[in-house]
């Protein structure tokens, strides 16, 4: 019998298209999600813990460091949710008619609906924009 | 047009030498109506018989020629030099098999995968065999996209999942799984769903997409795979909350 040559994947594969780096961002991004969460949960547990724990929290969280990093993370998370938008109408095509629904409409809507809560959310902590 | 040359680059893997696979480089002349399965043609019957590598029909229907093409997988016959070339046309095997020799790969894994979905009309009961089974042509245009797979494997080259989890059943066994669930002659739904719902099967996809992208038959099998997950989502709902009712 032939001997055969085994396939080993390059430890770069992910940068060998855009396609695969924006789906290896996608899931950073998803990664990230989950580092909010963490960070919000500590978030209410200095809360409960007391006023200058919350202070103290809130104190580092507000240093440029931090800040800086809360921005690529931020970046990271709104990937992870417009690609996820974007999969939508691919993964559960709506059919109202013959054809279903394009997936950039399903994905415009989904875009729209997020602007609209994001807005609303906003409103309500800040009292208006 | 006469008088241009380009460079193939092909990877080589000769077994019975025992070494690792190397590129090997050909210049050869080509006119912009060559592909790139014509330059392998004419390295092999003009520069080199050794070079090894699979094709047959020369048109897009038997899914034999597949090779990685500047690292793409594509159909070697239905990509032009022209639209590839920059002075060196790199043609490697399909990424994620293991090579048997040169650009040929060993597909029995996919094999064994697609048998396990049973990618052909399952009936419960014979019946009367000599009446013909009417279809609608909306019911063929529910199945038509997956039915249009012809194996190349190219999807499989394409998805970093099965690269990363061999055992994944991957997207053209799955397509044709839903191909033949969305058959209104079939009746072998169930089985095919108890396959895919596994950690092995539709559930280890997480829609790279990049299957989509390379098919060259259009049939989207990163599609196919979801509306599976929806599918067998709902026959584990039906069995939980129904037990005994009939799956489809």
């Amino acid at each position: 019998m032939a001997r055969e040559y085994p396939w080993r994947r390059r430890a770069g594969w992910w940068l060998q298209n855009r396609r695969y780096l924006a789906f290896q961002l996608r899931e950073l991004g998803g990664v990230v999600s989950a580092i909010y969460g963490l960070i919000f949960l500590n978030l209410l547990r200095t809360l409960r813990a007391g006023e200058s724990a919350y202070t103290a929290f809130v104190d580092m969280m507000r240093t440029p460091p931090i800040l800086y990093v809360n921005l690529v993370l931020f970046a990271l998370l709104v990937w992870h949710a417009v690609t996820w938008f974007m999969l939508i109408g691919k993964s559960q095509p709506i059919q109202f008619t013959e054809r279903p629904l394009p997936w950039r409409a399903v994905f415009g809507v989904n875009v729209l609906l997020w602007i609209g809560v994001s807005g609303a959310v906003v409103y309500l902590i800040f009292g208006g924009f | 047009m006469a008088g241009r040359d380009v460079v193939f680059r092909v990877k080589r893997y000769r077994p019975e030498s025992g070494g690792k696979p190397a590129y090997q480089d050909y210049r050869i002349p080509y006119r912009d109506d060559m592909v790139v399965l014509d330059g392998l043609n004419y390295i092999k019957d003009h520069v080199d018989p050794t070079l090894t590598y699979r094709w047959s029909c020369r048109m897009g229907i038997c899914g034999s020629c597949g090779a990685n093409v500047n690292g793409t997988p594509r159909l070697t016959c239905g990509t032009y030099i022209r639209d590839v070339h920059k002075g060196t046309v790199t043609v490697d095997p399909l990424a994620n098999f293991p090579i048997l020799k040169d650009l040929v790969v060993d597909f029995d894994d996919f094999l064994t995968k697609l048998a396990s979905v049973t990618p052909y009309i399952v009936r419960e009961e014979s019946g009367d065999l000599s009446k013909e089974f009417v279809q609608y042509p909306e019911e063929v245009e529910a199945y038509r996209q997956q039915s249009l797979c012809i194996n190349c494997m190219l999807c499989y080259a394409a998805c970093p999942v099965f690269g990363a989890s061999p055992e994944f059943i991957g997207p053209a066994a799955s397509a044709l799984a839903l191909r033949y669930i969305r058959d209104t002659r079939d009746e072998g739904a169930d089985q095919r769903l108890a396959r895919l719902n596994t950690k092995s099967g539709i559930w280890e996809c997480t829609f790279v997409g990049e299957c989509s992208v390379v098919c060259p038959k259009d049939v989207d099998p990163a599609a196919a795979i979801q509306t599976l997950k929806f599918l067998a989502t709902m026959r584990h709902m039906r069995r939980l909350l129904m037990p005994g009712a009939p799956s489809r």
